[in-house]
């Protein structure tokens, strides 16, 4: 395959990621990465560089608009970021001892983890009462209703998501994905956040995450620019693409399809890992 | 100015500028070496030398001067990291400015973990 064709087929395939990413709220990321590995067979290791570059640039831009209608709780990302960061550094460690097989089988966990965590009820959690350390942390919100209004919402148990964001952030470390899953498995299911509100800050979340591991990253050589351009171009395409989109359409039966399609792929992945095919 | 609207203008002209350097070093690239085979992607090994055109910042700089294209695709790369880097930089402004102190140190902290990280502390 010469460099022209193997470039215009990624930057295809990275706009595609960006858009069912941006569309699915899961990030570029983790399309990106099966899209390298089992449609390319490029190593994990330099996979996960390209992931990286996907989050940031699906966080950025795409959060970019969530902001601006105030959605994102900015001082509750900018709290658990210290957990994210932590665990993104740890996570940038660890992933030299590791060879393709375990990778693929920590992604294919994780695959699996946002397939079932897809199927939950997305709820508002309302009349949750704040716990005292969440109101010395002023993380009590508001965010906009349909009709226009701004509802105060309030939300508790700081330790448990703190917690469970340092392995968000480890995983993320490791697979250059922004671990979404988790990062709303802490903020909706443990701190009671409404769902939307996590989803938008999970995503802003992404990007300075990402970056804690990213320059690491650089300098052993993982994000390379043959793979880089194509995937920022297009995942940044993609995901502008999906924002806009996702106002007019209802992606329901996208999203069970997706649920479904990640899940062949997380098989796949652990099959191949466990019987070292990578 | 509002944060919120400072912090949205902020990261669309960040992602702006990178995706506008990334393809000038994309087209170079294409320009250049779009004919060739494609290099070989399928092993990766943390022991060999990577070329310092594209994983240090003084071989960055060396080669967006020669018009390296690999160079100017990485410099793309580093706008995009540096976007959320000055996201939560100028969060750090605004909360001095509010005089809300803990949230200044919140992220203070996150702001040095990150350059800690990055610049091998």
């Amino acid at each position: 395959m010469t460099v022209l064709v193997f470039t215009l087929i990624l930057l295809l395939s990275a706009y595609a990621a960006g858009l069912l990413g941006s569309l699915t709220g899961l990030g570029g990321g983790v399309v990106v990465i099966p899209v390298l590995t089992l449609g390319f067979g490029v190593d994990f290791h330099y996979a996960i560089g390209a992931a990286l570059v996907a989050s940031i640039a699906t966080s950025s831009g795409s959060g970019s608009a969530y902001v601006k209608e105030g959605i994102t709780n900015i001082r509750l990302g900018m709290f658990l970021e210290i957990a994210t960061t932590i665990g993104a550094v740890v996570g940038a460690i660890v992933a030299v001892w590791l060879n393709n097989s375990a990778i693929a089988i920590i992604y294919g966990c994780v695959l699996i983890l946002t397939a079932a965590m897809q199927q939950r009820r997305k709820s508002d959690h309302d009349g949750v009462k704040g716990s005292e350390m969440a109101r010395r942390l002023k993380l009590f919100g508001t965010w906009p209703q349909k009709d226009g209004s701004m509802k105060h919402y309030e939300l508790r148990h700081v330790g448990g998501g703190f917690s469970v964001m340092l392995i968000a952030g480890v995983l993320s470390g490791i697979l250059g994905i922004g671990s979404g899953v988790l990062k709303v498995i802490a903020m909706d299911g443990i701190m009671k956040v409404p769902f939307k509100v996590s989803t938008t800050t999970s995503n802003f979340m992404m990007g300075v995450t990402a970056c804690a591991s990213a320059v690491v990253y650089i300098q052993r050589g993982n994000i390379v620019p043959g793979i880089a351009c194509p995937v920022l171009i297009g995942v940044l395409f993609g995901a502008l693409t999906g924002a806009r989109l996702l106002k007019k359409l209802d992606v329901r039966l996208l999203r069970q399809i997706f649920c479904v399609a990640i899940l062949l792929v997380a098989i796949n992945m652990i099959y191949q890992g466990v019987t070292g095919k990578f | 100015m509002n944060i919120q609207i400072l912090i949205s203008r902020t990261l669309r002209i960040g992602v702006s500028v990178a995706c506008v350097i990334a393809a000038i070093g994309g087209a170079i690239y294409l320009w250049k070496h779009g004919a060739e085979t494609m290099p070989d992607y399928t092993g990766f090994s943390y022991d060999e030398a990577h070329p310092q055109e594209y994983t240090t910042l003084s071989g960055i700089w060396a080669g967006i001067r020669a018009m390296n294209a690999q160079s100017w695709i990485q410099m793309g790369v580093i706008a995009l990291l540096l976007t959320p880097i000055l996201r939560v930089a100028l969060s750090l402004v605004d909360f001095i400015k509010e005089h809300d102190w803990i949230y200044a140190a919140i992220t203070a902290i996150v702001l040095s973990i990150i350059i800690g990280n990055s610049v091998g502390v």
